[in-house]
C-alpha cells in the first residue's frame, strides 16, 4: 500500500537534532528529506540524515530475545528471557549486594530509556552505579559549567549563531561531526561574522577562518589566557557585566598575569598578532560564541573554565548570539545527563549526595534513593576495582571503545551481562541475554539536542514482530521485581520525568507536537521553553570565574631523539564502527573509504613532514616514544599540524603501546608524549 | 490553442476527474514553510490549494524514488532473478514548471541513449502531470527560485498533460497531451477567448518582474565552463564552502545518479535496491583497489557545475539542466548552489581579467 | 461527479499495484543466470573464471561481444561489478579473469565450480577491430592491463590476415606477475607475431627483458604508418608510454585505450563511470587519445 504521509521526527545521528521528513511506503520507510522550517537545520542535514532510510529497515536486525544457552544463542520469548534476568539479577543482588550490580547506557539512548534505566538501578537495585558510555570526558563540562555559570549546557540556540559578530569554535571539525552547525558558522562568516578557528587540524571549516590559531596540540590553556589577557590590556573587558554578576574576578585577575603574550606565542607554535587580532576581534564584537566539544575531544577541566572564563570577561553569557556551546556529537549526549545518568548526580543534576535532592526523588518515586555516589564506567569497566558480577548494557558497545581496554575481561567474568540493542556488536559476544529494541521511526520517544531542544522523534511506522521499545523492556523486568510500574506509553514516562527534572516540568507530548520542540527550561509558567539561558534575567547568584594557573613551563618537551608530538583522538572515521553507517551502502562507502585505502590502520602525518622524512602515502611507519613503539601506515594529509602525528583511537594497539602503560588510563592532556617516525 | 477556462469552484472537478483512473497527489501545507506532496483522499480533499511554496522534496520522487527495490535474486541450487515492478498510475496535481523540466531532464537520461530504463519509462507513462503555474509572487515564488534565467517558468511550454493558471476570477486550463486534452469532453470546460489569452500574457509578463532579487544569470558560467577557463583556485573557494551532503543532487528534480546495493533478507534471498546517490560525496568515484579520480572536493564540485551548465548538454537537451527551482540553495550548508557559483565564478574570472 | 470516495481511490491504487504486471520492453537490469564451469588460478590474487548461461538462448546471442567490451557480475548476496570480457568472439569458452580487490570479487573468488551466478551485458562499444583491418596493430600491456587486451590479441591472431604487421609488448612488475602465460608462450611462437616481454624485476630465473615496458621500444624502429596502438595499463605506465609513443611520431587518432571507472549501472544512467560528457559504460571504454582530450575532464 503506498502511504507518502510523510512523518516529521527528529534525526538521530548527532547532537545537532535536525528536523527531516520520512517518507514511507509499504510499511517501510523509503525515504528522507530535511524540514524547511526546522529552527536548527532550516532545510539542511547532512549526508547521514539523508541515508537514514536505509539505516531504519535493515535485515540483519535482531528480531526476538536472545538467550545464550551453553555457549550458543537461543531465540526465546520475552517471557523466558526476563524470567531468566531476574532469577539472576535478584540471586546476585541478594549475594553480593546492590553496588555488585552496574548500568551502562549509551549516548544514543532516548530519553525515557535512560530515565527508567536509572530509576531502575537507584530504587530496584538499591545501587548508584550507574554511566554513559561514548565520550568520556562529558563529565569535565558538566562539573565547570555548574560551578562557573550554574547550568550545564548550551546557553544559546544554534540558530542565534546568524547573529553572532564573532565566533571561536575550538578544536571541533564541525564539517564532519555536526555539519548543520559547520553550515551555520559558515554563512554566519560569509555575513560578515567574524571566524576564529582554534585546534591543531586544519579542517573545511578553519579553511573559512578569519583567525585560524593552528596551535601546537594540547596548548589552548595557553593560548586562552593570554587571549584574556589581551582583552584585560586592552581594555576590552566588559567591566559592568563582571562587577553586576561576576564572582571571583579579583582572584582569575592575579592568575592571568601569568600568562604572557610572547611565551604563549611561541609555545603554542603561532604568531602574535594573531593571539592579539583573534582576542579582539572576539572581545569587539556585540555579541560572540564560542563553540568547543565536549565529547570527542578529550577535554580537560582547564581548557573549560579558560573557555567559560572568556565569556564572561566579555558578557556574552545571557546575551543572544553569544554564550557557550558545549557540543554533544552523540545525539542524545544531551538527555541522558539530564536524566541523571551519573553515578554522582540525580536527575536534573543534583548531587547524589544532596540530601534534599534525595528526597525530593524518594517523594516522587517512593523508593530510597542510595545516599552514596556509584562506580563510574572507568571504576565499572576497569579491571582494577572489585568486579561487578551483574552488567546491565542499553546500546553501548564497550568492547569496541578504544579507551575502555579492559571492558572484554570485566564482562567475561560477570555472572549477567544483559544487552539492549538492534544488532549484533562485539559486545553481544561477551552477553548472556540480548534484548532487541526498535529502530528509529518505530517509537515516539525524545531526545535532547546540544541546543537544549527536547524533540520527539516520531513513530512513522510499525516495528516488525518481535522487537519492543527499550524503555518498555525495563518497565517489564522492574514490574517482575515487585516495582509496579505503569507507563502505558512513552507518554506517561515523559510526564514523570517532567516530575523528576525540574527544568523539564512544562514539557509533555503535546507540548513537544506543537512546533519543533521545547529547549529547556521548559517549566510550567514557561512552557514556551527558552531560546537563551538567562534571556529573562540574569540570575541572583551570579556567575564564577575559575582562577586558571598557567601550565608550568617544564611540561615535556619535544627533544631531537623525540620531536613530533603525538596527538591521539577520534578522526572522522571512528563512525565506521557506527552500526547505523554499517547499514546503509553509500554511508558505508563513504565512512569506510579510510579503512579501505588503509586496511591495516593508520597514523597521520602532515605533507611537509613526510617529504622530508621521505615517507610516501600509505607507506609502512614505526613510531617510537619512550615507553614503546608501534608500527602502522601513514596517511600523508595537510590537515594535521606540522610536527604532529595523529593517531585515531581506533588504533587501540598504539595507544595501548605508546600512550596508555598497565593501568594508566590518563589523557594526553596531562602527559604529552613525544614520539619519533621512522620509515619500518 | 487547447486552452479551456473554468470557474474557481471547479477547481477540484479536476481532481476528481483524475482520480477516477489515478492516484492524486497534491501539496499540502505543514508546519511553518514546509509543504510536501501527499496522496489525495476524501479526508484532504477539500485541503488542496493552489498557491502555497513548492514542496521541497523533489517530484522525481514520483519517477525516480529515494530508494526502489529493483528484483529480488533467490538461491535455491539454481539462481532466480525475479524483477519486482510496481508503478502505480498517478497524477501530480499541482507540479510546478521549473519541477516540470525537471522531469524532462531525467526523460532524457533514463528514456534516451543507447538504453532505456524500463523502471522509470513504466513509472513516467503511468505520470499525468498537472502543472500549475506560479502567478503569486508571495505565496508561489520562494525567496530563492529562478525559473527565468533557466527559462523553465513561470509557466512551462511543454511536457505536461494539463496547465492549470490563475488568472483571478477563473482558471485558464491549457492541454499538453492527448491525454489532457481528453478532459475537455467535460462539461464545465468552455472556450478560452482571446481576452483570456491576453490576462495570461499580463500575468506573466508581470510575474517575471518579480525575480529581481533571485537571479542566476547563467551566460557567463556557461561559457567558462564549457571553454574549461574556471580555474582550480576558483573550484577551491567554492569546494572550501561545501560540506559534501549532497544535498544539492537529492533536493535537484534534474539530477538522477543513483546506486544499486544489494541486502541480503535471508539465507537464500537478496534484495537488489536502487538508491539515490550524489557526485558531491567523496567515495562517488572511488574504484576497488583504491584510485579515486575526483578525491579532491574542489574536483566533484567542477563535476556537479559541468554537469548542469555545460554547453554540450544544453545543445543536446535544447534545455539548462538546472531548472531554477533554488532548492539547492536552501538546502546548502556553504551557500554554495547554483546562483552562488554562478556568480563566483563570473566574479572571478572578470578579476583575472584585469589583472 | 463531484464526490470522492476513498473506497475507489483505494482500489485504483490496489489494482495498479498487483505483481505480474508486463513490462514495455526489455529490462537492462535484469541480469541471467550463469553456471561457473571450473576456476584457474592466474597470478596472486587473480583467477579466471570459465562459465556458460543456464539458457542456451542467452548464450548464443551473448557469443556476438566484440573485443573490450565488458559484462556484469552478479554474485548472490554480495553485488554487482563490471568484468572485462577477456576471451575473444572466435574462441569458443566464455570466461572472466577477475582479481581480488573488494568485496563482491572477494566473494566470487570463494566460488566453486557448479555455483550459480548472473551476468548480463555485453556492454560498452569495444574496440572497432574491423576498422583496423589493413593496419599495423601494436599492443603495449603492462601487469592485468592485459586482460582487456587479450581479446583483441586473440581476435587478431585468428584474423591474422586481415591485419599487416602485429608486435605486442607486456610487461609486469615480476615473473609471477605476468598473465596468460601459456598465451604468451603461444604468442612468442606464433608465425608473424612479434611478441616482446619484460618484468621491472628478475626472479625465478628469468632470462629475458628486464625493465619498463617502454625499455622495450628501445633500438626498434615501429612503423608509424597505418598503425593502431592498443595501450592499457597501471596509470603510470600509461603516462610514459604514451609520451613514448608521441616522441616516436603517433598521432593522438591512432593511440586507443580502455578506460577503467567505478561502475554500477552498466547502461549509461547512474553517473559513477561519466568522464566529463561520456559515459564510460556507453561511450567507451575504448576511446582513442583524441578523445579522450575532448571528453571534457582529466582523467
Amino acid at each position: 500500500m503506498h502511504s507518502f504521509n510523510p512523518t516529521l521526527t527528529t534525526c538521530t545521528f548527532c547532537g545537532v537534532g535536525c528536523g527531516i521528513y520520512l517518507e514511507k511506503s509499504g510499511g517501510l520507510i523509503t525515504g528522507a528529506y530535511p524540514s524547511m522550517s526546522h529552527p536548527a537545520n532550516q532545510g539542511k542535514i547532512c549526508v547521514r540524515g539523508w541515508h537514514v532510510h536505509e539505516v531504519a529497515s535493515s535485515p540483519d536486525r535482531l528480531k526476538n530475545p536472545l538467550l545464550r544457552v551453553n555457549g550458543d544463542f537461543q531465540e526465546v520469548s520475552w517471557q523466558k528471557a526476563t524470567d531468566f534476568i531476574v532469577e539472576r539479577l535478584t540471586k546476585i543482588f541478594r549475594e553480593s549486594g546492590p553496588d555488585s550490580v552496574g548500568f551502562l547506557n549509551s549516548p544514543r539512548c532516548s530519553n525515557e530509556e535512560s530515565y527508567l534505566l536509572q530509576k531502575f538501578a537507584r530504587t530496584v537495585i538499591g545501587t548508584n552505579n550507574v554511566h554513559h558510555g561514548g565520550p568520556l570526558h562529558r563529565q569535565n563540562t558538566i562539573q565547570t559549567l555548574i560551578e562557573m555559570i550554574g547550568v550545564p549546557a548550551a546557553t544559546n540556540s544554534i540558530g542565534e549563531l546568524e547573529k553572532s559578530e564573532a565566533i571561536i569554535v575550538d578544536g571541533i571539525d564541525l564539517g564532519r561531526q555536526l555539519p548543520t552547525i559547520g553550515g551555520r558558522v559558515i554563512r554566519a562568516k560569509l555575513n560578515g561574522a567574524k571566524l576564529i578557528v582554534t585546534g591543531s587540524r586544519r579542517h573545511r571549516v578553519a579553511e573559512q577562518a578569519d583567525y585560524f590559531l593552528q596551535i601546537k596540540p594540547d596548548t589552548d590553556l595557553l593560548l586562552y589566557g593570554a587571549m584574556a589577557k589581551v582583552i584585560v590590556d586592552r581594555g576590552l573587558v566588559d567591566y559592568r557585566f563582571v562587577r553586576q554578576h561576576c564572582h571571583g574576578f579579583e582572584a582569575w585577575l592575579q592568575t592571568i598575569q601569568d600568562f604572557n603574550l610572547l611565551a604563549a606565542a611561541d609555545r603554542c607554535g603561532i604568531e602574535v598578532e594573531l593571539i592579539e587580532n583573534a582576542a579582539i576581534a572576539y572581545a569587539r564584537a556585540r555579541s560572540a560564541a564560542i563553540l568547543y566539544s565536549t565529547g570527542v575531544e578529550a577535554r580537560g577541566v582547564e581548557p573549560i573554565q579558560a573557555l567559560v572564563n572568556l565569556a564572561l570577561l566579555t558578557g556574552n553569557v545571557g546575551r543572544e548570539g553569544g554564550g557557550l556551546m558545549p557540543l554533544a556529537e552523540y545525539n542524545n549526549l544531551q538527555g541522558i545527563c539530564d536524566m541523571g545518568v551519573m553515578p554522582d548526580r540525580l536527575p536534573g543534576y543534583r548531587p547524589v549526595s544532596d540530601p534534599k535532592a534525595r528526597k525530593a526523588l524518594e517523594k516522587l518515586w517512593g523508593k530510597p534513593v542510595p545516599p552514596n555516589p556509584g562506580r563510574d564506567i572507568w571504576s565499572m569497566l576497569g579491571s582494577g576495582d572489585t568486579p561487578l558480577r551483574a552488567v546491565w548494557i542499553d546500546r553501548h558497545n564497550p568492547v569496541a571503545t578504544a579507551a575502555l581496554c579492559d571492558a572484554a575481561q570485566v564482562l567475561e567474568q560477570a555472572d549477567l551481562v544483559v544487552l539492549q540493542h538492534m544488532f549484533m556488536t562485539n559486545t553481544a559476544k561477551y552477553a548472556d541475554v540480548i534484548l532487541p529494541l526498535v529502530a528509529f521511526g518505530e517509537e515516539d520517544v525524545t531526545y535532547t539536542s546540544t541546543e537544549r531542544r527536547v524533540q520527539i522523534a516520531q513513530k512513522a511506522i510499525d516495528p516488525p514482530p518481535g522487537p519492543i521499545p527499550a524503555w518498555h523492556h525495563l518497565v517489564i523486568v522492574a514490574n517482575k521485581m515487585g516495582a509496579r510500574w505503569s507507563y502505558a506509553s512513552s507518554s506517561d514516562v515523559l510526564d514523570e520525568i517532567a516530575k523528576a527534572v525540574p527544568f523539564y516540568s512544562g514539557i509533555s507530548y503535546e507540548n513537544l507536537g506543537r512546533e519543533y520542540g521545547r529547549q529547556w527550561p521548559c517549566t510550567t509558567d514557561k512552557k514556551l521553553g527558552t531560546g537563551y539561558l538567562f534571556e529573562d534575567g540574569l540570575p541572583e547568584a551570579g556567575f564564577q570565574f575559575a582562577a586558571v594557573h598557567r601550565p608550568p613551563d617544564a611540561a615535556s618537551r619535544p627533544t631531537d631523539d623525540y620531536p613530533f608530538y603525538l596527538s591521539l583522538g577520534y578522526s572522522l572515521y571512528y563512525w565506521h564502527r557506527n552500526v547505523l553507517i554499517q547499514h546503509s551502502e553509500t554511508l558505508r562507502r563513504e565512512y569506510g573509504i579510510l579503512l579501505l585505502d588503509y586496511p591495516e590502520g593508520f597514523i597521520e602525518i602532515n605533507g611537509q613532514d613526510a617529504k622530508r622524512l621521505n615517507i610516501r602515502d600509505g607507506a609502512k611507519v614505526r613510531l617510537v616514544g619512550q615507553v614503546g613503539s608501534a608500527v602502522s601506515t601513514a596517511r600523508v594529509t595537510d590537515e594535521i599540524r606540522p610536527g604532529t602525528v595523529f593517531v585515531p583511537y581506533f588504533q587501540q594497539e598504539i595507544a595501548r603501546q605508546i600512550v596508555w602503560t598497565e593501568g594508566a588510563r590518563k589523557s594526553n592532556v596531562d602527559n604529552p608524549v613525544f614520539v619519533r617516525v621512522e620509515k619500518a | 490553442m487547447r486552452a479551456r477556462i473554468i470557474d474557481r469552484q471547479d477547481l477540484l472537478k479536476i481532481v476528481d476527474l483524475l482520480t477516477t483512473e489515478y492516484q492524486v497527489v497534491a501539496p499540502f501545507r505543514g508546519r511553518g514553510r514546509d509543504t510536501y506532496f501527499d496522496v489525495v483522499t476524501g479526508a484532504n480533499r477539500d485541503l488542496i490549494q493552489l498557491h502555497l511554496p513548492n514542496p521541497y522534496y523533489p517530484p522525481k520522487r514520483y519517477v525516480f524514488p529515494q530508494s526502489q527495490r529493483l528484483m529480488t535474486l533467490r538461491r535455491n541450487g539454481d539462481l532466480q532473478i525475479e524483477p519486482y515492478y510496481d508503478a502505480p498510475k498517478r497524477a501530480i496535481f499541482g507540479i510546478r514548471s521549473c519541477d516540470v523540466a525537471g522531469i524532462y531532464q531525467l526523460d532524457q537520461v533514463f528514456l534516451k541513449g543507447l538504453y532505456k530504463d524500463v523502471y522509470y519509462d513504466m513509472f513516467r507513462k503511468n505520470l499525468f502531470l498537472v502543472n500549475v503555474v506560479c502567478t503569486d509572487s508571495e505565496l508561489d515564488m520562494d525567496e530563492d527560485c529562478f525559473c527565468v534565467c533557466a527559462d523553465t517558468g513561470p509557466a512551462a511550454r511543454n511536457w505536461f498533460d494539463l496547465q492549470i493558471m490563475d488568472l483571478g476570477s477563473e482558471l485558464l486550463v491549457v492541454a499538453g497531451s492527448p491525454r489532457g486534452e481528453a478532459l475537455f469532453s467535460n462539461d464545465f470546460f468552455r472556450q478560452a477567448t482571446p481576452a483570456h489569452v491576453e490576462k495570461r500574457r499580463e500575468i506573466l509578463t508581470d510575474i517575471r518582474r518579480r525575480f529581481d532579487k533571485s537571479t542566476s544569470w547563467y551566460s557567463a558560467a556557461i561559457r567558462h565552463i564549457t571553454l574549461g577557463q574556471v580555474t582550480d583556485e576558483t573550484w577551491e573557494e567554492i569546494g572550501n564552502r561545501c560540506l559534501e551532503c549532497g544535498g544539492c543532487s537529492y533536493v535537484c528534480p534534474s539530477c538522477n545518479c543513483f546506486t544499486v546495493s544489494d541486502k541480503q533478507v535471508s539465507e537464500n534471498e537478496a534484495e537488489r535496491l536502487r538508491l539515490w546517490d550524489s557526485c558531491a560525496l567523496s567515495g562517488f568515484t572511488r574504484m576497488a583497489g583504491g584510485h579515486n579520480p575526483r578525491k579532491a572536493v574542489h574536483d566533484r564540485r567542477n563535476r556537479r557545475f559541468f554537469r548542469k551548465l555545460a554547453h554540450y548538454y544544453i545543445q543536446r537537451e535544447l534545455s539548462v539542466a538546472c531548472i531554477g527551482c533554488g532548492r539547492c540553495v536552501n538546502v546548502c550548508h556553504g551557500n554554495v548552489g547554483m546562483p552562488a557559483v554562478v556568480e563566483i565564478i563570473r566574479r572571478t574570472k572578470a578579476e583575472a581579467e584585469q589583472r | 461527479m463531484s464526490e470522492v470516495h476513498t473506497g475507489m481511490i483505494d482500489q485504483v491504487r490496489q489494482e495498479a499495484s498487483n505483481a505480474g504486471i508486463e513490462p514495455p520492453f526489455e529490462n537492462v537490469y535484469l541480469p541471467k543466470s550463469a553456471v561457473l564451469e571450473r576456476v584457474v588460478q592466474e597470478i596472486k590474487e587473480v583467477k579466471t573464471f570459465y562459465w556458460r548461461f543456464e539458457d542456451p538462448a542467452e548464450q548464443a546471442k551473448f557469443r556476438n561481444f566484440r573485443p573490450g567490451q565488458f559484462a556484469q557480475v552478479s554474485i548472490f548476496g554480495a553485488g554487482e561489478f563490471p568484468a572485462s570480457l577477456p576471451p575473444s568472439p572466435t574462441e569458443d569458452e566464455l570466461f572472466f579473469t577477475i582479481r581480488e580487490v573488494g568485496s563482491v570479487t572477494r566473494a566470487m573468488h570463494e566460488m566453486k565450480p557448479g555455483d550459480r551466478f548472473a551476468i548480463r551485458g555485453p556492454y560498452g562499444n569495444g574496440f572497432p577491430m574491423e576498422d583496423y583491418y589493413g593496419q599495423n596493430l601494436i599492443f603495449v600491456a603492462g601487469g592485468i592491463g592485459l586482460i582487456p587486451l587479450r581479446s583483441c590479441i586473440v581476435y587478431a591472431l585468428h584474423n591474422r590476415d586481415r591485419y599487416k604487421r602485429i608486435q605486442i609488448f607486456y610487461g609486469a612488475r615480476t615473473p609471477g606477475d605476468l598473465m596468460y602465460v601459456q598465451n604468451l608462450r603461444e604468442w612468442e611462437k606464433a608465425p608473424n607475431f612479434e611478441c616482446y616481454l619484460t618484468v621491472d624485476r628478475a626472479e625465478d630465473g628469468w632470462s629475458g627483458h628486464v625493465g619498463v615496458v617502454g625499455s622495450l621500444f628501445t633500438g626498434l624502429e615501429l612503423p608509424v604508418e597505418n598503425t593502431t596502438v592498443f595501450v592499457c595499463g597501471p596509470p603510470v605506465m600509461f603516462r610514459f608510454v604514451l609520451k613514448d609513443l608521441k616522441g616516436m611520431g603517433f598521432q593522438d587518432k591512432q593511440m586507443v585505450s580502455t578506460l577503467e571507472r567505478y561502475m554500477k549501472c552498466g547502461v549509461g544512467k547512474c553517473g559513477h563511470c561519466c568522464i566529463g560528457v561520456a559515459y564510460v559504460c556507453v561511450d567507451g571504454p575504448v576511446f582513442n587519445l583524441e578523445q579522450i582530450k575532448k571528453l571534457g575532464e582529466e582523467i
